[in-house]
């Protein structure tokens, strides 16, 4: 199945995604020479990322431990790598 | 050679579909490298003070000049230049760098209203900017006024003098540039004083402080290398490599029809290209 055929049959997961990420990148960007309000914006971003990758795999049937780590790295690293140089 | 390019980037039966670069056990060696160079540039700064550092091309004149112009821009009268104001801004800077803080009180108790008084400046009214680590005035004051409450300072119709402190030194082992606003009315000022006593001679939220400290001649500054641009650069060659790979991977997997168990390559890499370009985009620079 090509990412545009599974697109088409869930437009709605991935352009919440989308979303998801738009106003987390917004709400970053506003909060300039913020720390404090940036670091939150982040924490709250990843977190509906981890909450958006649970229901799509849900939806798709695989949500295996094994997803569920990948995505926590995924996650992990661009906290660390986000986090420790600017905030 | 070849072989082992293809493992590492590529998807295929030898790492069982799946690059390894994107194995999670190698995602957390590189988070362990970063998190190493971290350390060592803060060890670094522990060590051998002054080695990092932020370059800055801020001039008291600029600082003066944009803080007028944000106020005539709002139609409040400019503030008029105070050398008492000046000085006990450079107290600020200088008391920030000998005891190494970066805050409005002291780790001793000192605030910013003992600065004023050691420069003898009585006032009715009075506040604080302060900033570190910006390249330009520019970035600085739209900083500032980006904030709510160094822009209350900025544009305090009530305040009738300025004094301005940017002075070069060495803070928490970084080479950085403090630049320290004080306003102020003085108390003998015909300025029109609220008759509300209750902001009269109460120390008003403070905002930011400064000035200078002999250190660092602008050639100096011009050769220092930035910690958060070491960082930066280390940080987006890891993003790009992780992003690169996922799109080689998710794009192989899809047009080979591979089924196996995995998180979704779009959503991954849709997610770390937004934080790469937040860190890309970030700028120098603190306000207090």
């Amino acid at each position: 199945m090509s990412f545009f055929k599974e697109f088409d049959q869930k437009p709605f997961e991935y352009l919440s995604l989308l979303l998801i990420l738009l106003i987390g990148a917004v709400l970053f960007v506003s909060f300039a020479f913020n720390p404090s309000s940036q670091r939150r914006v982040i924490y709250l971003t990843s977190a509906f990322y981890f909450f958006w990758s649970l229901y799509h795999h849900y939806r798709r049937g695989d949500l295996h431990l094994s997803i569920v780590v990948e995505y926590l790295v995924i996650i992990f690293f661009a906290l660390v790598l986000l986090g420790s140089t600017i905030l | 050679m070849k072989s082992l390019v293809l493992h590492w980037f590529v998807p295929q039966e030898s790492n069982n579909h799946k690059s390894n670069l994107l194995q999670p056990g190698i995602i957390s060696i590189l988070i362990a490298v970063y998190l190493l160079n971290q350390s060592l540039l803060s060890s670094l700064t522990f060590l051998r003070p002054g080695i990092l550092g932020y370059s800055s091309e801020i001039t008291l004149e600029k600082v003066l000049a944009l803080t007028n112009l944000e106020r005539s821009r709002q139609g409040i009268p400019e503030l008029k230049f105070s050398p008492a104001l000046s000085e006990s801004a450079r107290l600020k800077a200088q008391d920030m760098f000998s005891h190494n803080y970066w805050a409005h009180i002291s780790p001793t108790g000192t605030n910013p209203w003992d600065f004023f008084r050691q420069a003898n400046y009585s006032y009715t009214i009075a506040g604080e900017n302060l900033a570190k680590d910006f390249y330009d005035t520019e970035s600085m004051m739209k900083a500032w006024m980006k904030s709510p409450t160094h822009r209350a300072n900025i544009l305090q119709s009530k305040y009738r003098e300025i004094g301005v402190g940017v002075a070069n030194g060495v803070l928490n082992g970084v080479k950085t540039t403090l630049v320290v606003q004080h306003f102020g009315t003085p108390i003998n000022s015909k300025a029109d004083i609220p008759e509300s006593s209750s902001i009269s001679l109460i120390p008003p939220p403070v905002s930011a402080s400064e000035q200078s400290i002999p250190a660092l001649s602008r050639s100096d500054s011009a050769s220092l290398i930035s910690p958060l641009a070491i960082s930066k650069t280390i940080g987006a060659i890891m993003f790009i490599l992780i992003i690169g790979v996922l799109v080689i991977d998710g794009y192989l997997t899809l047009k080979r029809g591979t089924k196996r168990l995995s998180g979704s390559a779009a959503g991954h890499v849709s997610f770390l290209a937004i934080i790469f370009l937040l860190l890309l985009f970030t700028r120098q620079g603190a306000i207090f």
